[in-house]
């Protein structure tokens, strides 16, 4: 519930203040957000498996999209920044796709 | 859960997409709940939660509609393009209408010109020489050649070549004739006769197959005079092996077309010469 709260916030203080993102940032934002979509399912299905900790989910979240947007910006300083993303978004697509498998047999038994 | 040692015997054993969707939770999820069960969480890691989760709310709807933005904006920029295109082509055809007006009038004023001076001999040497370079529409006598690809061409061996229209015009023109003229395009003596990609280029414009080649002469001995050069032995030779498509009539009655440019970049009159 709270945490809903928090999520709605967020997207209204998007819609009010949008802000604009700086050139040099444009290209980590797609990443930082796939990174962060994987931490907030891992931190749902932890959730429903019982051992959620806002600790863990805060530094996970931080470390996931910090690191994700840190090997697009390695990549690009050594000209590879196009493979290196889609290696990126391949192995946390992985991830959210199998927690989304989880949350789905939690939700549905099935 | 396992020790780094096992989890590492594990990747090994599974490969890494295998243990990739193995492991797909964070592992500190599990250790905590197993070190230290039915601890309450502070407010201070609640609050972090609810700002980390705004922070991801921020996030997602900006990078939605900072994409929505781009598309908008470079469709935007493409329609501009497209118009600017549009718009530089219109004025290219324009231009090209005007540059063709402008040559027609200057002809009729050549004309207008040399008639006024009709007396003086001009007319008619200007005449006389648009025969001769090509530069005005001919009639006469003379010789019709088709020449074509041998049928079921499949390699350039039997194809009609740039070489073979050559040496046709030249045996042609050695036999006597007095203008030439391939598919409509007439010869000047600065025409060349060039293959380019698949298509040859006479006067710059691709011709395709069959070549109709049109030469005005004595229509009597242009014929034979064609048979004795060495180009029309070459030819005589092409047809036999090689199977190409050679065919010569005569015709009373040709009009070959005047030259499409007959611009001269460096020559220039020399005054001194002149007659």
């Amino acid at each position: 519930m709270i945490a809903a709260i928090g999520l709605v916030v967020g997207i209204l203080l998007g819609l009010v203040l949008t802000p604009d993102v700086p050139q040099w940032l444009e290209p980590y934002l797609p990443i930082a957000v796939v990174a962060a979509l994987d931490a907030v399912f891992g931190a749902l299905r932890a959730f429903l498996d019982g051992i959620f900790n806002d600790k863990v989910f805060v530094i996970s979240f931080v470390s996931n999209v910090v690191i994700a947007a840190l090997i697009v910006f390695l990549g690009d300083k050594l000209g590879v920044g196009a493979q290196l993303s889609t290696g990126v978004v391949v192995v946390l697509g992985i991830r959210i796709f199998s927690n989304v498998a989880a949350i789905r047999r939690h939700i549905f038994h099935a | 859960m396992s020790s780094p040692a096992e989890q590492q015997q594990e990747r090994i054993r599974v490969g890494l997409i295998e243990y990739l969707s193995r492991h797909t939770l964070d592992e500190d999820y599990a250790r905590i709940a197993r070190d230290r069960p039915g601890r309450r969480s502070s407010w201070l890691a609640t609050g972090a939660m609810l700002v980390t989760l705004a922070v991801f709310g921020v996030l997602v709807f900006t990078a939605a509609s900072q994409t929505t933005r781009n598309a908008s904006t470079s469709a935007r920029d493409r329609a501009t393009l497209i118009d600017q295109v549009n718009a530089r082509r219109a004025t290219v055809q324009q231009r090209n209408e005007q540059v063709r007006a402008l040559r027609r009038e200057n002809d009729r004023l050549d004309t207008d010109l040399l008639a006024g001076q009709k007396g003086s001999r001009v007319f008619e040497r200007a005449q006389r020489l648009s025969v001769l370079t090509g530069a005005g529409k001919v009639k006469g006598q003379g010789v019709r050649v088709v020449v074509d690809d041998a049928p079921h061409a499949a390699s350039d061996r039997n194809k009609v070549l740039d070489s073979d229209l050559q040496k046709l015009v030249n045996g042609l023109w050695e036999a006597g004739a007095e203008a030439i003229s391939i598919n409509g395009q007439r010869l000047t003596n600065l025409s060349a006769i060039r293959q380019a990609g698949l298509a040859i280029n006479v006067n710059y414009r691709p011709l395709t197959a069959p070549y109709t080649v049109l030469a005005i002469g004595n229509m009597n001995t242009l014929p034979s005079r064609f048979a004795e050069t060495t180009h029309g032995a070459t030819w005589f030779d092409l047809q036999q092996q090689v199977g190409l498509r050679f065919d010569m009539k005569t015709d009373r009655a040709l009009v070959l077309p005047a030259a499409d440019q007959l611009s001269l970049r460096y020559a220039t009159l020399s005054k001194e010469e002149h007659r």
